[in-house]
């Protein structure tokens, strides 16, 4: 027979300390041999990061933890391109969630708003590491960027007042302000266009729909439309010359946060194409796309960071250049993919037969039923999960400071150069440096988190 | 006529890549083949005294596996007691406990092993508190001359064994207890399920494997003798003894704790997703504590633990290769090095790629023969 605890009551503070503390006798062993070790634990860190600790090596320095070498007279650009980013956030969070809000009621689910202080809670993290980076601040700058991005994200959210026949606006709005956002820093010239002509054809393929078309007769309207698009941007592009400071100076962790962000949406689409080949029926593709995806998921990242730098150059026709930024995006976006992929097939594996067969039994072809019965399903089902390789790729971003690019990470050898702090605290660097990707990372597990509970799903 | 299509899109995409490599090492003259592996390798490996310079490049190649295989075999044992330590106390009634390694786990989960491992190369060893070699501290073994530990920036000396004579024959007989031992739990096994007697299997096995060490340790005239840590003579070594280097510390220590962070939260995960009525049907049946978790919860957890536990030992043979960021000698940091003293390129990413990728093969081999054997046969 064994001994169940009797169970005590958790609301006085004796209840609770023998219910959590000294359940039995072996637990409050524990607690008493662990209290000690804790107090000591307390004790040093609190003599590190009050007393002993050098913290001026941050407080000097936290412009080049942030923004690193770019060019002083230039910060302008970043701090428009990040106001544009936190309204393009505050519209699209909250046309979304207007949307979803909507949906619920049509469903005739009945809502909760939430409050205000879950919303600070879910971004904790986030709020800690901005009030760590303020306290650091010697000047008002810093105490003004914030409120300005704060503002801009709270009036961007006012988005939300739409009415939903204007909803698809705030997705409009949305993508504008990251594309102006985006080019604020870079400029239009060099190989900018690039990434709008990307971004506006797949807007252009998503939204244009012509019912009582052949397939062929949609599929060549469709191309031509993107094509036009693509067209007008470019030109656009070569008629509005306006500079920039290209990525090959971006550094700190401006340049982390839009490293990884450019991994996480390029490999997603590349990841989507290598599940569906390696599920196809046709041997050639499976073959080549298990392969691919294999090769890669056997390899350290590390290994096609140095493929990038050595060999990729290498086996572009000669003349053409690629910074050592833009290879080392290649290779992460290359990298991810092969791992997306494999969490996609894992949604696709777990949905049930059945719904092929529906959507087969209902006339709808192939290309439909994927797009529209299958993929929704599965996507839906691996969002934890693919949330979770984003955080990971997000810390594989450090790996470019082994290629001496000056990331987040990487700007702390800049600092150690300087002659005042050349062998000392380099543990507060790290210290900082480790707080800030705990900061985004913890907030993004959290978040993925939230949706699995929300969604119900998790495989 | 779709897979043409592709495999031709994909062929003439490769063909444009390598056209243009072959095109580019022909202009440049470099060269693309592996005949620099029989060439000397022309730089002394750090911590390496043993390591000729002029000894061919397959050489160096050699001694970077062993090295990634070492801190993974360390890594590996590091992370799995600790993160096993660390998952069951997240599980445990005590606040404190669970408290405490709950911070454990979403601190180390959620930072880069890179800033891990330069916390340790940096601002433990190479700008910490240690003294260099020259002032290494020595711990002596209380009561004799010896030294017990060597704490210093580079290297850390511990006692080890060494070879006194016929450690060969010494070895052969532990292979050789080991398997009768073996044969031994079998035996109780056999018996304990014919005749129902209880098994004990744990003591005859583990009785008969030191009775027979015992045995070989004195026929063979004591094969094994304890060397202690001694400085050499300039103090520049830690002769004798076993020498550990610091970067290797700090690349198996910093993928310890952090792999550590993944596997209490593989662990967790699985003790938790055994179905709670299995609790409760063992409650009914009357099991302590102890029989519930041996024989109910824990043959079901391990099950569904192995296939992601193996995965992240994988994961952290790949993670060694941050080490080509600190003072460790493994096959990522000894490749760096090699194309930075003008070997080529192509060749040497090519071979380190392959060796990782025989890794995660001879792994994922493995996982599947553990899979197979796990699985559950349904009838």
């Amino acid at each position: 027979m064994t001994a169940v605890a009797r169970p005590t009551s958790s609301s006085t503070a004796s209840g609770w300390i023998r219910g959590r503390l000294f359940p039995n006798v072996a637990s409050g062993i524990v607690t008493v041999l662990l209290f000690p070790l804790l107090i000591y634990l307390a004790y040093r860190a609190f003599l590190f990061i009050v007393v002993n600790g050098r913290w001026d090596v941050i407080r000097r320095n936290l412009n080049l933890f942030m923004q690193g070498t770019f060019p002083r007279d230039e910060q302008w650009r970043i701090l428009v391109q990040i106001i544009l980013m936190a309204m393009a956030v505050g519209v699209g969070g909250a046309t979304a969630s207007a949307a979803a809000a909507d949906r619920t009621r049509e469903a005739g689910i009945a809502t909760r708003r939430q409050r205000p202080t879950a919303t600070l809670r879910r971004f904790g993290p986030l709020i800690l590491f901005v009030l760590v980076l303020l306290y650091f601040a010697t000047t008002a700058n810093p105490w003004l960027f914030v409120l300005a991005v704060v503002s801009a994200g709270l009036l961007g959210s006012a988005a939300r007042f739409l009415p939903p026949r204007l909803r698809h606006l705030g997705w409009l709005i949305a993508v504008l302000a990251l594309i102006v956002g985006f080019q604020a820093v870079s400029g239009t010239t060099g190989r900018s266009w690039l990434a709008t002509a990307i971004l506006v054809s797949i807007g252009v393929w998503l939204s244009v729909r012509q019912e009582g078309l052949s397939p062929l007769a949609r599929l060549a309207t469709k191309t031509a439309l993107v094509a036009l698009a693509a067209g007008v941007v470019y030109g656009i592009y070569t008629v509005v010359t306006v500079p920039g400071i290209g990525w090959d100076k971006w550094s700190g962790l401006h340049l982390t946060l839009w490293v990884s962000a450019l991994a996480i949406v390029l490999s997603f689409p590349l990841g989507l194409l290598l599940a569906l080949a390696r599920r196809s029926t046709l041997p050639a593709l499976r073959v080549l796309a298990t392969g691919y995806i294999e090769l890669i998921r056997g390899v350290p990242l590390i290994t096609l960071l140095f493929m990038g730098q050595f060999i990729l150059g290498f086996m572009l026709p000669a003349g053409s250049s690629l910074s050592s930024i833009s290879r080392a995006i290649a290779a992460m976006t290359l990298f991810t993919a092969a791992y997306v992929a494999e969490i996609v097939r894992g949604g696709l594996q777990a949905l049930p037969y059945g719904q092929t067969e529906a959507a087969q039994a209902l006339g709808l072809t192939p290309g439909r039923t994927m797009r529209l019965i299958i993929l929704p399903q599965a996507l839906r089902a691996v969002i934890p999960a693919m949330v979770g390789q984003f955080i990971s790729i997000f810390k594989d971003s450090s790996l470019l400071y082994i290629l001496a690019i000056n990331e987040f990470l990487g700007v702390r050898s800049l600092v150690h150069a300087q002659a005042d702090f050349r062998s000392v605290a380099h543990a507060e660097t790290l210290v900082f440096v480790a707080l800030g990707y705990w900061a985004f990372a913890y907030s993004m597990s959290r978040e993925s988190q939230r949706l699995e509970r929300r969604l119900r799903v998790g495989l | 006529m779709g897979q043409v299509v592709a495999v031709l899109i994909v062929f003439l995409l490769l063909r444009w890549l390598f056209g243009n490599l072959v095109d580019n090492s022909r202009r440049t003259g470099i060269s693309l083949d592996f005949g620099f592996l029989n060439r000397p390798t022309q730089f002394q490996i750090a911590n390496h005294p043993e390591f000729d310079p002029r000894s061919p490049v397959y050489r160096m190649v050699l001694v970077g596996i062993k090295n990634t295989l070492l801190a993974s075999v360390f890594g590996i044992a590091l992370a799995g007691v600790l993160g096993l330590i660390v998952g069951i106390a997240r599980l445990s009634q005590n606040w404190l406990t669970a408290r405490l390694a709950s911070v454990y786990v979403e601190f180390f989960r959620n930072i880069p092993p890179l800033v891990i491992i330069l916390f340790f190369a940096f601002a433990v060893f190479l700008h910490g508190p240690l003294p260099n070699l020259r002032e290494a501290i020595e711990v002596g073994f209380p009561g004799t001359s010896h030294n017990l530990f060597i704490f210093s920036l580079e290297q850390w000396g511990i006692p080890s064994l060494a070879d006194a004579g016929n450690l060969l024959y010494f070895s052969l007989a532990i292979i050789f207890a080991l398997v009768v031992s073996a044969l031994v739990w079998r035996w109780r096994t056999r018996v304990h399920d014919q005749a129902g007697d209880p098994h004990h299997r744990l003591f005859w096995s583990v009785g008969v494997l030191l009775l027979m060490l015992a045995l070989a340790y004195v026929l063979l005239d004591e094969p094994l003798r304890v060397t202690w840590p001694t400085l050499s003579e300039n103090r520049r070594r830690v002769i004798d003894g076993f020498a550990i280097n610091s970067g290797f510390i700090s690349v198996a220590g910093a993928l310890g704790l952090y792999t550590a962070s993944h596997v209490a939260e593989i662990i967790r995960g699985s003790i938790l997703a055994v179905s709670r009525g299995q609790t409760e049907a063992a409650n009914a049946l009357a099991l302590t504590n102890f029989q519930r978790y041996r024989f109910v919860i824990l043959p079901q957890a391990v099950r569904i633990a192995l296939p992601p536990l193996i995965n992240q030992g994988l994961n952290l043979v790949k993670n060694t290769s941050l080490a080509a960021a600190v003072a460790y000698a493994e096959i990522t940091n000894l490749t760096a090095s090699s194309i930075g003293n003008g070997r080529p390129a192509v060749p040497s990413i090519v071979i380190l790629m392959a060796v990782y990728l025989s890794f995660s093969l001879i792994i994922s081999f493995i996982l599947n023969l553990v899979n197979r054997r796990i699985q559950l046969v349904a009838r």
